[in-house]
């Protein structure tokens, strides 16, 4: 500090900004910084501070002294929020300034206002230095989507009346006390009781009520009459042992997932002492039109060709447009679309498996693109490989035609099931993505050593591999020699995470954003180029920085976040946002396929309401910042 | 009319021989700074706010001891835009462990200090509170060290909060009730710089309110603080 002048005004500031938080736990440095950018301002009372119609903010304003009062702008159908008053040692507008929009929000003087302003160069330098002042940016924005989205939900909810959704626990879900009995109760009994009650289950409990098994309807026939079993032996004889449980705190959706997964029909509650508190059929969960579940996951296993597949697959996709309109979250649905379209694709292998013969070879079938991640959505087409072991390098020709010709076979099945073959030949068919062990690891090796555009192209396809039917453990192996590559490689890293900088969020600088990225479509943003793709992208070079194995998005930025040492509100904002932009995606090739157009991905912000276009503003701001993040870890 | 305004055109007087070359040029080039256009609105002028500290003990032998000055440019306070000097007193010089010091700053010659302000305030219009202690004093050390007459006009806050604030009563015409009044606390009171600071911010709320009431330039605020001064000593 040359001026003593100044340098006595800075302390001073300093001592005041020291009063309050984030600045009481910024680092000397920082907060010598700040007090030396900031400007002091005066706002006779009733003066507007800020306001929408300013234009794009600016400028970050420390109340100093005197009090401000905050409304909720004039824009129509923003959401109204009650007004309320800042006091000394209070921020504004951190969104607007961090988003470069206009505040949504208007800032009135009530008495003689002084506030400390920081431009908005020195904010983004601010935030830079500090961390401490940049966690405390991200979680106001954090903090204000979570708010912005718990209006979201009351919404849905309001709209489907009282109706609960797929997300209520199993605590609401499970109303009446569960009528149980323990396993030496003879069967009569148990029969009678489910006669008297009129119920279609029964729990078996030990004597501390934790479950040992579940008795149905349906069992009496097969295990009782038909072998004949006598009335009085105990019900533990004819009862299916270990039955399936969730904690209370569990929902619905969890349910319908393990019940599909194993195909079961009833999961019991479990308190947390693993005592019983309730038994779910399928019946309470899916009171919905169509098919259910368990039935769909019934067809699919049943089904002997790929055109009884093709109406499973339709199932699906219906089950799943109902659970959208339930307002089951996005992560849950693109799952659930994963989960069932992956029975499919396994009973299309099953199938072919009966007309090759590839018995004796270890192999996997394998899984890349969104498929790999357990993230797709209504419309998706292949994206599948093969690896397998050839012991003897003489009969390597030989065993590939034979997984060629078993490939070919699938992936036109497949097609006729309603996953339409890849544009881009990305199928097990293709010589180039049948392969051994041995050549997979060698490619992965090449691509990682020479990060060349087309081998950062195929790196975001093929490095999310996951296998789907086979032998697991080749697609282990493959992992294992994958994050073994990466982690000595911080070229690749480095290039990987410039190719993941290479699109940035569609946000303006004047309007809220950018809509002509594409010329063909004047007015729309492609939410997976521009949306969703940030997020993947971001995603996979902190899990492959990181040792990561998980293929999904949502995993990858919850572990690689948290070895990142990203905090709690960061990542699940982050993971907020990515959700948020894929819940945007389905709803609007729901809504595509309804009007009988092939699903894109291109919507219209202007056709959006103001809290989506807000929460979708602060979902880019999400990307943007694991883009700085990117930018900062590799100096980009 | 006042003086400072046909001073302005008829330059300054011959440069004083005590003066070395430096302090001659600075002088010069400080005299050379074209006046501000006071006709421009409060959001674009530089007002430059001082205040002294004086030491002794009867008015007529005390000695100017520090200069604080702080400027109000387009309405903002920029700690960046600030100046204080502490002046070298007649007395014997700062020992080597007094000049080692980490004291805020060494004492100057008080040509240099008063140079070093020129140079900090420019032509822009001085504003002080009760002007006839700190400009009266101020004025008499640039003609005794510098032999100059200051061109640009003084604006006593005094006079102009009491016009713009005639529904605050109480006032007994000394800062501190504005201070209290407008709850500005200060850093040290009495330290030049402190006092300049708040006087500064005193400055702020006042051209805010005066832009309201129609008085929305520097040279409207003059007219408004003469008029003030004039009716309070004719009454």
């Amino acid at each position: 500090m040359c001026n003593p002048a100044t340098e006595m005004l800075v302390s001073a500031c300093i001592g005041f900004l020291r009063a309050f938080s984030p600045f009481d736990r910024m680092d000397d440095g920082a907060l010598r910084f700040l007090a030396e950018s900031v400007r002091l301002v005066h706002y006779p009372q009733n003066a507007q501070i800020l306001t929408g119609e300013m234009g794009v903010a600016r400028t970050l304003y420390i109340l100093h002294r005197g009090k401000v009062r905050v409304g909720s702008g004039s824009a129509a159908g923003y959401v109204s929020r009650a007004s309320h008053t800042l006091i000394p040692g209070q921020c504004f507008s951190i969104e607007a300034l961090m988003a470069q929009r206009p505040s949504f929000d208007t800032y009135l003087a009530r008495d003689e206002v002084f506030c400390f302003e920081l431009p908005a160069d020195a904010f983004l330098a601010l935030t830079e230095k500090s961390t401490v002042f940049n966690l405390f940016c991200t979680q106001h924005i954090a903090g204000l989507l979570s708010q912005s989205q718990q209006q979201l939900q009351q919404q849905v909810v309001q709209r489907a009346g009282e109706q609960k959704t797929m997300n209520s626990p199993l605590s609401t879900v499970v109303r009446r006390e569960p009528v149980s009995v323990l396993p030496e109760t003879p069967i009569r009994q148990v029969v009678e009781l489910m006669a008297d009650r009129h119920i279609g289950s029964m729990a078996v409990v030990d004597s501390e009520r934790r479950p040992v098994g579940i008795f149905t309807l349906s069992d009496v026939l097969k295990r009782i009459v038909l072998p004949g079993v006598s009335l009085e032996q105990p019900i533990a004889v004819v009862m299916s042992p270990t039955p399936r449980t969730l904690p209370l705190a569990a929902n619905a959706h969890d349910a319908a997932l393990a019940m599909a997964l194993h195909g079961i029909r009833h999961v019991l509650a479990v308190d947390e002492g693993g005592g019983l508190r309730g038994v779910v059929s399928e019946g309470d969960l899916f009171k919905l039109q169509g098919a259910g579940l368990r039935q769909i996951r019934h067809a699919i296993d049943a089904a002997s060709s790929a055109e009884a597949l093709l109406h499973a697959r339709e199932d699906v996709r219906q089950l799943a447009l109902t659970m959208l309109g339930e307002g089951v979250g996005a992560q849950e649905i693109t799952q659930f679309i994963s989960t069932l379209n992956d029975a499919v694709a396994r009973r299309v292998l099953d199938l072919n498996l009966e007309r090759h013969d590839l018995y004796g070879i270890d192999w996997a079938w394998l899984s890349f693109g969104s498929e790999g991640r357990d993230e797709q959505t209504f419309t998706t087409d292949q994206d599948n490989g093969i690896v397998y072991i050839c012991t003897d390098i003489m009969d390597r020709e030989q065993t590939q035609l034979r997984f060629l010709e078993f490939a070919r076979d699938v992936n036109e099945d497949l097609d006729k099931c309603g996953f339409p073959l890849c544009k881009g030949n990305i199928m097990a068919s293709n010589p180039d993505l049948c392969l051994t062990l041995e050549e997979w690891e060698e490619r992965f090796a090449q691509w990682v050593r020479m990060p060349e555009p087309q081998a950062l192209l195929n790196a975001t396809i093929f490095f999310d591999f996951r296998p789907l039917y086979g032998r697991f453990n080749l697609a282990h192996r493959m992992r294992l020699a994958l994050l073994r590559q990466t982690q000595s490689s911080p070229l690749f890293l480095r290039m990987l995470a410039q190719n993941a900088l290479s699109v940035a969020p569609p946000l303006g600088r004047i309007r809220d954003f950018v809509t002509d990225a594409d010329p063909e479509h004047p007015g729309t943003i492609d939410l997976k180029k521009y949306g969703v793709r940030l997020f993947t992208d971001a995603a996979r070079v902190f899990a492959l920085a990181r040792q990561v194995e998980a293929t999904n998005t949502v995993s990858r930025l919850k572990r690689g976040g948290a070895l990142l040492n990203m905090s709690g509100e960061e990542i699940s904002a982050s993971v907020d946002a990515f959700n948020f932009i894929q819940f945007l995606r389905l709803r609007h090739q729901h809504f595509e396929q309804e009007q009988g157009r092939a699903g894109d991905n291109l919507i219209r912000p202007d056709e959006l309401n103001e809290v989506e276009r807000r929460i979708l503003i602060e979902s880019f701001r999400q990307a943007r910042k694991l883009q700085a993040r990117l930018r900062l870890d590799y100096q980009l | 009319m006042s003086t400072w305004f046909s001073k302005l055109f008829s330059g300054q007087d011959a440069p004083d021989p005590r003066l070395n070359a430096d302090q001659q040029r600075l002088l010069a080039d400080w005299s050379r700074l074209p006046p501000p256009d006071l006709g421009r609105s409060h959001r674009q002028s530089r007002y430059v706010v001082v205040d002294v500290e004086l030491g002794g003990l009867d008015t007529r032998t005390e000695s100017l001891l520090a200069i604080g000055a702080l400027a109000v440019t387009d309405g903002l306070i920029d700690f960046n835009d600030a100046f204080r000097a502490t002046l070298a007193t007649d007395g014997p010089p700062p020992t080597e462990a007094e000049a080692g010091s980490d004291r805020p700053s060494a004492a100057m010659a008080p040509a240099d200090a008063l140079i070093a302000l020129l140079r900090f305030a420019g032509k822009a219009p001085l504003v002080v509170y009760h002007a006839v202690f700190v400009a009266k004093r101020l004025e008499r050390a640039l003609s005794e060290h510098l032999r100059l007459d200051l061109p640009q006009p003084w604006l006593d806050l005094a006079w102009v909060m009491s016009d713009l604030f005639r529904e605050v009563s109480e006032m007994d015409g000394r800062l501190d009730p504005w201070l209290d009044h407008f709850a500005i606390e200060s850093i040290r009171r009495h330290d030049a710089l402190s006092d300049a600071y708040d006087t500064a911010r005193l400055l702020q709320i006042a051209i805010a309110k005066a832009a309201r009431k129609g008085f929305d330039t520097p040279a409207s605020l003059l007219e408004l603080e003469k008029a003030r001064r004039h009716m309070h000593q004719d009454g």
